[in-house]
């Protein structure tokens, strides 16, 4: 084959770069230098029908190929890094998940839009505690009826604040990690959607990048973007093709930079002869061209592949790695041949210098991207799932899960109540609101429950008292309801009973026993008071105090209030449904011999491969462990569209 | 006469049913027999396509002998190698000495296993891609390799459009007379029966379903004949989308399947209660049945078929209740996935039994998916169950409805 662009992707880039070089370039240097967006030049690409390149003319798009998207992001940042970036966001990061996971109407609604250049398009998945790990999300998004709403942070987002359309990741189960991420797409302007002042940056400065901030920010339900809990899976399928956009990026600010020494070389005259002309210079230059021809045949190759459906993330991640490690060198190299001139403002090989940094930075870091491509390679370490007897590993974590787990030590029990219902009040409860005493437990927002520990029927009446100044309404473990009789059957709390999930839940002279707990661990925050140290519930809460209940129960009721509460709000109940699962993000392979499927998960121990490796990097030697039968006769899985 | 039924002008069948069979494979259940078929291609050539269990031979030999009516048989093309098949190999063998056996090589290694001594100068392999002419009948071979066993090749006569299709199509039941599935209510009287054999014997294979699936795709097929049940002819796209959802784990209704494990009945009680409540939620498709009780290969017809399960059982000594286990071994063996899956749990002293299914459906069966409302019941349901059993109903029925929605939205 011969590895070569066509004639067509030729012209198309003739096209962009007389653009670039004719309306872009005189401005450059001011965008740089004024931190200032071009929308008269973005309005422009749209007019020339460039902002949806790869899309289909259905979809407003150009209908090319995604070699043609990252010809025209390299001859812009050829010119321009900052632009090439515009394009590159919004193309691949704001369009394609929506053309990927939308539906019919939203892809009417907002592909066709950003593929003909109307609307611009974003994508917000990074936050502060959010970088490279996006399991770290903590913008939440909670369905309220028809609308999700959405509340939370992003940093460092491209094309904000001036895009119309944003892409947004928040987490829709809790404590799931990634699996209970969900992608919406959000519009500017919508009530509580606001934006930080661009962010100063080093380089690619006529891109701008600000922070986006969901204050109770109402999504209708229909601009979930797939299902949820599919969010990570978007946004990682999303970041593979936007590695093709830096990638490209990278190769067109290196480019221009290369250009630009090898011009400067022929012409700066010292020791009496161009400085081309020594070989320490010419060497250089030999060194850049190489590079980046390797660099774009890296890049077109992983268009090529996603174009034509194939896997492609760890080639995208080579050539994003090795285009951006290379634009550095090739940079700093361009800016040497420029001596002083280089170091200077106004020279194009000063900007270039500054904007290539980004590119081993955004859409994964350039080691995450060694991360991708590594694992593919070498597989990793067998996951703990299993301990070596087959037998399943204990979970670590409490019953309840995670929880604060604070324990209030104090030399009275009245400093112990004092500082606890401080930490509630600021945690904000306030207690002088409240529900019946009888209020059926699934629909009660707080709940005083006691265990054996209560002693006897006398100390009911003070348990009463206690949930009554809590504006709480009051429960009990299953001992206390089914051989106590102290409280009716359906009033006790655990799996077998009832299921808490309201905000308080105050725990007296409960132990904690496993089936207890199980029915709190959906409970907002728990609070136990207990005179055994060592009973499980101290494991299980978010606040204990250790001490006698005969003490404690009258000093609390005090610290709450004993006045007659206001009714309480409506309790807002999360639905906590599980999202459902997905398809291995691999390939999942059978064999034609005996039925035998590669897990990667697993790998295959006789045959010396590591769990992780996935069967496309198995050795072509691999034969199945059953039946010997070769790699090559193996057949891909498929999996439901809706599991994809 | 005989039983003999012409499927052409050129093919008979000539297999046969077997009602003194109690359990197929030595495991299923088939109060309705089994039909062992075999068809006669009489050509320039003649062709004995298939053959029979052991069980049904004397009449088979017969048959074609009365079909050949006098001429030699040429051929004998095996596309399975298993013994509901080829019990009768040796024997036809022994009685037309000059007949030369097609078949997939590794099919002959399996022959060889089972201690036929078929002379190598008599055996004729073939291979995808392959093709032979009877006359006017050119057969083109295509590898099917786990549509049951790895050896399986079916195919297609490129003359009038049969494919041989080797187990795929097949069903339990004998055919009694009747040959084509046009000739009988098939939906209301044989589709669980075909449900039933393709998810217990192919059920696991799917991915292998999927991959010949895609190869008939191309084929101008006009009539499906299989080694077990009735021959297709008409409507074929009926069986063919009826296998791609089996084969691809997508189910065929949007309903709920419960299945309980009880010893003295307060599980069942349980289960009733809940398959009643769904019902009056709106999700009318509700069966439900005992796992003692039911034979587990319609448990997996039934996982097959709904997309829906709920599991309801009691805790045993520390452990799952032992015929439950052994339907969900069943199912992950089967492969069976993308199920939405309910959990009642019932114990008296130590109830850990829904964690042990919740896990085994997490950690050892793919895509599926537990719902988070479980009920736990303590020996018999009270008055406190009530929210937990209207909390797993409701997620239930909503459930239902949201993937019912999702596919109308797939399109
Ligand atoms: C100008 C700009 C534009 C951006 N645009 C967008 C946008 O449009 N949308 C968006 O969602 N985000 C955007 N980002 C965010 C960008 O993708 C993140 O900054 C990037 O993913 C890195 O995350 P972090 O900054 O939190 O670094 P960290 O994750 O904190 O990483 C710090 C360092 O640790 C290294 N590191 C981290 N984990 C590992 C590991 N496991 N192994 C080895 N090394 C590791 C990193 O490589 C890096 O060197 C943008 C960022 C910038 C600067
Ligand atoms: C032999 C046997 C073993 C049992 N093992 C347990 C057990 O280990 N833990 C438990 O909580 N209940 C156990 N049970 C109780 C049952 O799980 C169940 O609660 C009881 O049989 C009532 O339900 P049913 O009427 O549906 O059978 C056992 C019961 C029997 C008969
Ligand atoms: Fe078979
Ligand atoms: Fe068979």
């Amino acid at each position: 084959m011969l590895y070569q662009t066509t004639k067509d992707h030729e012209s198309l880039r003739q096209a962009i770069r007389e653009f670039a070089e004719n309306e872009i370039k005189p401005i450059a240097f001011a965008l740089d230098q004024n931190n200032e967006f071009p929308d008269e030049i973005v309005k422009k690409i749209g007019e020339n029908n460039w902002m949806g390149l790869p899309y289909s003319k259905k979809d407003g798009g150009a209908g090319l190929d995604v070699i043609s998207y990252a010809i025209a992001v390299e001859e812009l940042s050829r010119v321009d890094g900052g632009v090439g970036v515009i394009l590159s966001a919004h193309t691949s990061l704001g369009a394609y998940p929506v053309e990927a996971y939308g539906t019919k109407e939203q892809k009417e609604k907002y592909l066709v839009p950003m593929a003909k250049g109307e609307k611009i398009g974003a994508f917000g998945l990074t936050e502060t505690e959010a970088g490279s790990d996006a399991s770290g999300t903590q913008t939440t998004a909670i369905l309220e009826g028809d609308h999700y709403i959405l509340n939370g942070s992003k940093i460092f987002i491209t094309n904000a604040p001036k895009a119309d359309i944003y892409i947004v990741f928040a987490v829709t189960t809790p404590d799931i990690g990634t699996h209970g991420i969900s992608a919406f797409i959000v519009e500017k302007g919508w009530e509580g959607f606001t934006f930080s002042d661009p962010y100063d940056k080093l380089g690619i400065r006529s891109s701008t990048t600000a922070e986006l901030h969901f204050n109770n920010v109402k999504v209708p339900k229909e601009n979930l973007l797939g299902q949820e809990g599919q969010g990570f899976r978007i946004a990682m399928q999303t970041l593979d093709g936007g590695r093709i956009g830096i990638a490209a990026q990278a190769l067109g600010i290196a480019q221009g930079a290369y250009e630009a020494a090898l011009k400067y070389a022929r012409e700066r005259i010292q020791f009496g002869r161009p400085i081309a002309q020594q070989q320490s210079i010419a060497f250089k230059i030999s060194d850049m061209a190489t590079q980046l021809r390797a660099a774009r045949f890296l890049v077109y190759s992983a268009a090529e592949m996603k174009h034509n459906e194939l896997r492609y993330s760890v080639e995208a991640a080579m050539a994003k790695q090795y285009a951006s490690d290379v634009c550095m060198k090739i940079v700093d190299d361009a800016l040497q041949i420029h001596g002083g001139s280089g170091y200077m403002k106004g020279m194009d090989v000063e900007r270039f210098y500054r904007d290539a940094k980004i590119t081993t930075i955004y859409e994964g870091t350039n080691e995450i991207q060694r991360l991708v491509i590594s694992a593919n390679l070498i597989g990793r370490m067998p996951k703990s799932k299993k301990s070596a007897g087959g037998v399943a590993a204990k979970k670590a974590e409490p019953i309840t899960g995670v929880r604060k787990r604070e324990m209030i030590q104090t030399d009275t029990a009245q400093e112990a109540v004092d500082i606890l219902v401080e930490n509630l009040k600021k945690d904000g409860f306030d207690f002088t609101v409240g529900i019946d005493l009888n209020t059926p437990i699934v629909d009660s927002d707080r709940v005083v429950s006691v265990g054996k520990g209560i002693g006897s029927e006398d100390n009911m009446e003070l348990a009463k008292q206690l949930a009554h100044a809590a504006g709480a309404s009051i429960g009990a473990s299953r001992p206390v309801a089914e051989s106590m009789y102290l409280l009716p059957l359906e009033r006790y709390i655990g799996m077998s009973g009832q299921k808490f999930k309201g905000n308080l839940y105050i725990a007296l002279g409960i132990s904690g026993a496993v089936q207890h707990l199980k029915g709190i661990k959906d409970a907002g925050t728990i609070v136990a008071i207990n005179n055994n140290p060592g009973s499980a519930i101290f494991k299980n809460c978010d606040y204990g105090i250790v001490g006698d209940l005969n003490e404690i129960m009258p000093l609390l009721i005090e610290a709450f209030g004993t006045e007659e509460k206001k009714p309480a709000p409506p309790m807002k109940r999360i639905r906590k449904a599980k999202p459902r699962k997905l398809a291995p993000a691999y390939g999942v392979y059978v064999c034609t011999g005996c039925g035998y499927e590669y897990d990667p998960e697993l790998g295959d121990p006789e045959g010396e491969i590591d769990p992780g490796l996935t069967f496309e990097n198995l050795p072509d030697n691999w034969e199945c462990p059953e039946c010997q039968t070769v790699k090559a006769d193996f057949i891909e899985e498929k999996y439901p569209a809706d599991r994809q | 006469m005989y039983n003999i039924r012409k499927i052409t002008d050129d093919l008979y069948f000539v297999g046969g049913n077997d009602h003194r069979l109690e359990l197929f494979e030595n495991m299923f259940p088939i109060p309705d027999g089994v039909s062992y078929n075999s068809y006669l291609l009489m050509d320039e050539k003649t062709v004995l396509i298939d053959s029979v269990d052991w069980a049904i031979t004397r009449d088979y030999l017969r048959k074609i002998e009365i079909v050949l009516d006098g001429r030699d048989l040429d051929y004998m093309l095996i596309h399975h190698m298993e013994p509901d098949h080829c019990g009768a190999i040796e024997e036809v063998c022994l009685r037309y000495p000059k007949l030369s056996i097609i078949s997939s090589e590794q099919a002959f290694d399996i022959m060889r296993q089972i201690g036929y001594d078929i002379p190598e100068d008599r055996l004729i392999k073939v291979k995808e891609g392959d093709t032979m002419s009877f006359g006017k009948h050119t057969f083109a071979f295509v590898e099917a390799p786990m549509v049951h066993w790895p050896e399986v090749i079916m195919s297609f006569d490129t003359y009038d459009g049969t494919l041989f299709s080797s187990d795929g199509f097949g069903s339990f039941g004998a055919i009694d007379g009747k040959m084509f599935a046009d000739e009988v209510d098939f939906e209301r009287d044989w589709l669980d029966e075909a449900r039933r054999y393709y998810t217990n014997i192919v059920g696991k294979y799917g991915p292998f379903v999927q991959d010949v699936l895609k190869k008939a795709s191309g084929l101008p097929i006009q009539r499906i004949c299989p080694l077990h049940g009735l021959v297709w002819r008409e409507n074929l796209g009926y069986i063919l989308e009826k296998y791609d959802k089996w084969s691809s784990y997508e189910p065929e209704a949007h309903g709920v399947l419960i299945v309980y494990a009880t010893m003295y009945g307060n599980t069942e009680n349980a289960s009733q209660e809940l398959a009643n409540d769904i019902v009056q939620k709106g999700v009318k498709d509700v069966k439900v049945y005992d796992v003692s009780s039911t034979p587990v290969s319609q448990l997996i017809a039934e996982s097959f078929k709904y997309s829906h399960i709920v599991i309801a059982c009691v805790t045993y000594n520390l452990g799952i209740y032992p015929p439950m286990k052994n339907f969900l071994m069943d199912m992950q063996a089967l492969n069976l996935q993308n199920r939405t899956i309910g959990i009642v749990e019932n114990g008296t002293w130590a109830c850990n039994v829904g964690d042990l299914i919740e896990e085994f459906f997490d950690e050892e069966m793919k895509l599926m998916d537990v719902l988070s409302d479980r009920v736990t019941i303590n020996t018999s349901l009270n008055i406190g169950n009530r929210n937990d059993m209207d909390a797993l109903a409701d997620s239930i029925v909503e459930s239902v409805n949201n993937l019912k929605e999702l596919k109308a939205k797939q399109g």
